[in-house]
């Protein structure tokens, strides 16, 4: 079916409209929708998990949507695979490259479609000569030499790199191409670079779609720009007639509406006399860490924001001892200590409840109650070796009820559970080391309102019986509301740090902090 | 809980399906040869399938938390041979069953250390023990005689009777026992499966992820060098190439048995069932008169079978527990949140 839209001053060369996409119960693509115009640079953005990948992965082929058309230059496209999203003209550079390192530029370039020289109808031997006068022009113009063609990719730097899967895109004359993230890992010259290109692309016709987290990259080079949220469009713009502001606002926005009422901040202090539990000095790895310095006192919930890359995972994962540090000093109750792996954080009284619980968090084929004993198996076991099961499905059961666990039975699989019920399985895996401070990673990534609940309390009520809490989560309005104090990372670094939080919130000034929060974190210090 | 709901739990369990195909095959293969079960023959299929059933056991638990160990075969032939050595140059049976445990140890201990301090594929490393441990037993092999030493002690480890049965068959059956116990309850077990299940998500319980997968290593050497002192025991001659193509009977005895290679699943007892079942085959196919030219071929259609009737069985348990027609995919099992009321994890065969 052709439908001609005759309606619009320019026609779109993309129109994709009414997108769903379910995964297991969550949307991640409600009804979105997204108009790109031909030859503009169109940036795509929106906080984390507002459903911009998704709609990368409908229009590359890499996830069927539940719903929605997608129409390219008047004609309805039905891509299933990405050889279809080829085929339309939709190409798509994604944030972590694509090219074989051992591979020369040429045949990365042509990868999956190379030319052959053929002998009897029999496809011979790649016919490399071919290959290279056909992309020699369209290198030569990205700066990429003749000699560069025959060397290895994996020689490259960043930048030559990102350049080659430009080149290797527009090989095949794409009339889409989709950057997700494409500045990252670039330095600042090659960022210049990169842009520069960019345009070059937009005065050869193509219609760029650009995913970034980098506000202030936009101006002067996006022509529009659409704001998603909560899988929906909000909103889409021309870029010269708006703000970094503006955009925060609507990326962010609804946040705070949708926040009230889920939990009950019951405000309280931190106990100002508690004991410092853990202590960070100056502390560096390499390209994702740069001189951080903070300290979590017991009874309180250190809230720590950031877009997704700032290194607050890193953060995370160097304290529990699974990565190792560069430089700098951790001391948890005043002791410097050297923290060798995860093992031994938790015998120093630290826990951590991992982002991603499904692939990271939860042992899926283990039971509830094996779930929850596996980080302190000794609490159940006799003679220092032996499980007494008995004793582990009690504890289990306990812990079960304490939490609200909602399972029929500890020995149940927690693979079976809701997701909700598996991260309070996790929480009390944590609180079965009777910890002294546990690192929440966000905790309440894809399960239910009345679960996010459940887990915020868990995590008060922690603190307020002596524990120390640091809690990562992308969503700053739940920060807000569970923190005493909050810190802002970006690229690495603590870029901002907010005290009095609940005083704050008291004042009713929550939604101010939350603005304060998320210009911290989306904005370049020079701005 | 229902009567459907305990055969469902039942049939679930690692190694119950292929038990049942065992017991299926010993009943087709007495009818076919009346000879199958008289005691000498059971005592004699036994009697050689031991070494390679404790093999079996110890890939088993290296599979369960997710590795791979390819030595097995040929560190057996070499403790066999270091064994025999030992006895040949004077020493007394203790010393000598020691000689053989040390060598398996040594090398489980090597391939462990390779791949979780230098960090080197489980694969390769212990592909290229596996060649190691062959050499080093041609070399021992030519340089000193390992033939017919025949010290009583030594031999009555397999020829000796306890109860009119076998020596070997106890020291095996208490081996296994001691295994399972120690996969499904102790500590160091449940860290075992939960390594296989998801090793990133164990290292974030602080589970010390490398030292389990060494440890699992030197079980599986150690078990070795238990089936290398059996077979230098039974043979009382260790020949070059002795456990050479041993580590994937062991395999294809382990995966048969309901042990998943992708780790996480497994248990002792299913691994013999697995091992037992391909003896059973070769014993039958003996017994019938079959060329052993053929037995090759019909062992490797045996594993292809086996793991098929396993799944098909697998997948039919879990369209039950979901209440969908059997045929479907079982693949979504994974995702579903609010079934399986019934099922408990099912992951091991409780002892």
């Amino acid at each position: 079916m052709i439908e001609e839209s005759t309606d619009l001053a320019v026609e779109p060369l993309l129109d994709a409209r009414g997108v769903i996409k379910r995964y297991q119960g969550v949307t991640a693509l409600d009804g979105a929708s997204l108009q790109v115009a031909p030859a503009e640079i169109h940036a795509l953005l929106g906080g984390n998990g507002a459903g911009k990948s998704t709609l990368i992965n409908v229009l590359s082929g890499i996830t069927t949507p539940d719903a929605g058309t997608i129409t390219l230059a008047g004609r309805r496209v039905d891509i299933r695979r990405p050889s279809d999203a080829h085929a339309a003209g939709i190409t798509t550079i994604h944030q972590e490259l694509s090219l074989v390192p051992a591979l020369t530029t040429l045949d990365n370039v042509f990868l999956g479609r190379e030319t052959s020289a053929r002998f009897l109808g029999l496809k011979l031997k790649l016919d490399r000569r071919r290959m290279a006068e056909h992309v020699a022009e369209l290198a030569e113009e990205f700066g990429i030499t003749q000699e560069d063609l025959a060397l290895p990719v994996g020689e490259f730097g960043a930048l030559k790199k990102r350049v080659v899967e430009i080149v290797k895109a527009l090989a095949f004359d794409p009339r889409l191409l989709i950057l997700d993230e494409p500045t990252s890992g670039l330095e600042d010259e090659e960022k210049q670079h990169l842009f520069g290109h960019m345009r070059r692309l937009r005065d050869r016709g193509v219609s760029l779609i650009w995913v970034t987290h980098h506000l202030e990259e936009l101006f002067g080079l996006a022509d529009t720009a659409t704001v998603f949220r909560d899988g929906r469009t909000v909103d889409t713009l021309p870029v010269a007639d708006t703000t970094v502001d503006r955009l925060v606002d609507l990326m962010f926005g609804g946040a705070a509406e949708e926040f009230s009422g889920t939990t009950n901040p019951h405000v309280h202090e931190a106990s100002s006399d508690g004991t410092e539990i853990l202590r960070l000095e100056n502390v560096n790895r390499a390209n994702v860490l740069r001189d951080i310095s903070l300290e979590v006192k017991a009874g309180e919930i250190v809230g720590i924001s950031g877009l997704a890359g700032a290194g607050r995972t890193e953060l995370a994962r160097v304290i529990m001892g699974l990565d190792k540090l560069s430089s700098g000093q951790i001391s948890v109750r005043g002791n410097r200590t050297r923290i060798s792996d995860a093992s031994h954080a938790y015998k120093k009284g630290l826990a951590m409840v991992p982002e991603d619980r499904k692939q990271l968090g939860i042992l899926a084929d283990l039971s509830v109650a094996e779930n929850i004993s596996i980080s302190n198996l000794s609490s159940v076991s006799r003679f220092g070796f032996v499980i007494n099961r008995k004793e582990e499905a009690e504890r289990g059961d306990t812990f079960r009820r304490r939490l609200s666990i909602r399972t029929p039975d500890v020995k149940m699989r927690i693979g079976n559970l809701s997701g909700g019920n598996q991260q309070k399985a996790v929480v009390a895996r944590c609180l079965n080391t009777e910890p002294a401070l546990v690192i929440f990673d966000e905790p309440t990534q894809g399960i239910d309102v009345s679960a996010k609940v459940e887990v915020h309390n868990l995590i008060r009520e922690f603190v307020a019986s002596g524990g120390a809490a640091i809690v990562i989560a992308s969503e700053v309005g739940e920060l807000v509301e569970l923190s005493h104090r909050v810190l802002v990372m970006r690229q690495g670094r603590i870029v901002g740090r907010v005290d009095g939080v609940s005083h704050a919130l008291a004042q009713g000034q929550g939604e101010q902090l939350k603005q304060r929060i998320l210009s911290l974190s989306a904005r370049s210090e020079q701005s | 809980m229902s009567t459907q709901g305990t055969t469902t739990k039942v049939l679930s369990t690692v190694g119950v399906p292929i038990a049942i195909v065992l017991v299926v095959l010993v009943v087709v293969f007495q009818i076919l040869s009346p000879v199958f079960l008289e005691p000498s023959s059971v005592r004699d299929y036994i009697t050689n399938a031991i070494p390679i059933l404790l093999i079996t056991v110890g890939v088993a638990i290296v599979i369960t938390a997710g590795g791979i160990d390819l030595s097995v075969g040929t560190v057996a032939g070499l403790s066999a041979g270091i064994s025999l050595w030992a006895l040949s140059a004077g020493a007394s049976t203790v010393v000598g069953i020691l000689a053989g445990l040390a060598t398996g140890v040594l090398f489980g201990l090597i391939n462990g250390l390779l791949i979780t301090k230098l960090a080197i594929n489980d694969f390769i490393v212990t592909l290229a023990t596996l060649n190691i441990a062959a050499g080093l037993l041609v070399v021992l092999t030519e340089s000193v005689s390992l033939q017919g030493i025949s010290v009583p002690g030594f031999s009555s480890l397999v020829y000796g009777r306890i109860l009119g049965i076998p020596t070997s068959f106890w020291i095996a059956v208490i081996i296994f026992a001691a295994m399972q116990f120690v996969l499904v309850r102790t500590m160091l077990g449940r860290r075992i499966f939960a390594v296989g299940v998801a090793p990133e998500a164990a290292r974030n319980a602080g589970v010390d992820v490398p030292g389990i997968r060494l440890s699992t290593f030197v079980i599986s050497g150690l078990l070795a060098g238990a089936a290398g002192v059996l077979l230098a025991s039974r043979l009382g001659t260790v020949q070059a190439f002795l456990g050479v193509g041993y580590e994937f009977t062991a395999i294809a005895g382990a995966v048969l048995g309901g042990v998943s290679l992708a780790g996480g699943r497994g248990s002792v007892w299913a691994a013999v069932v697995g091992g037992l079942l391909l003896a059973t085959v070769q014993q039958g196919l003996r017994l019938n008169g079959v060329d052993p030219v053929y037995f090759s071929i019909v062992t490797g259609l045996c594993i292809i079978a086996g793991v098929v009737f396993d799944r098909g069985v697998q997948r039919i348990v879990f369209n039950r527990m979901l209440g969908r027609p059997s045929g479907g995919p079982p693949r979504d099992v994974q995702k579903t949140d609010d079934v399986m009321a019934g099922a408990s994890a099912g992951s091991r065969a409780d002892s």
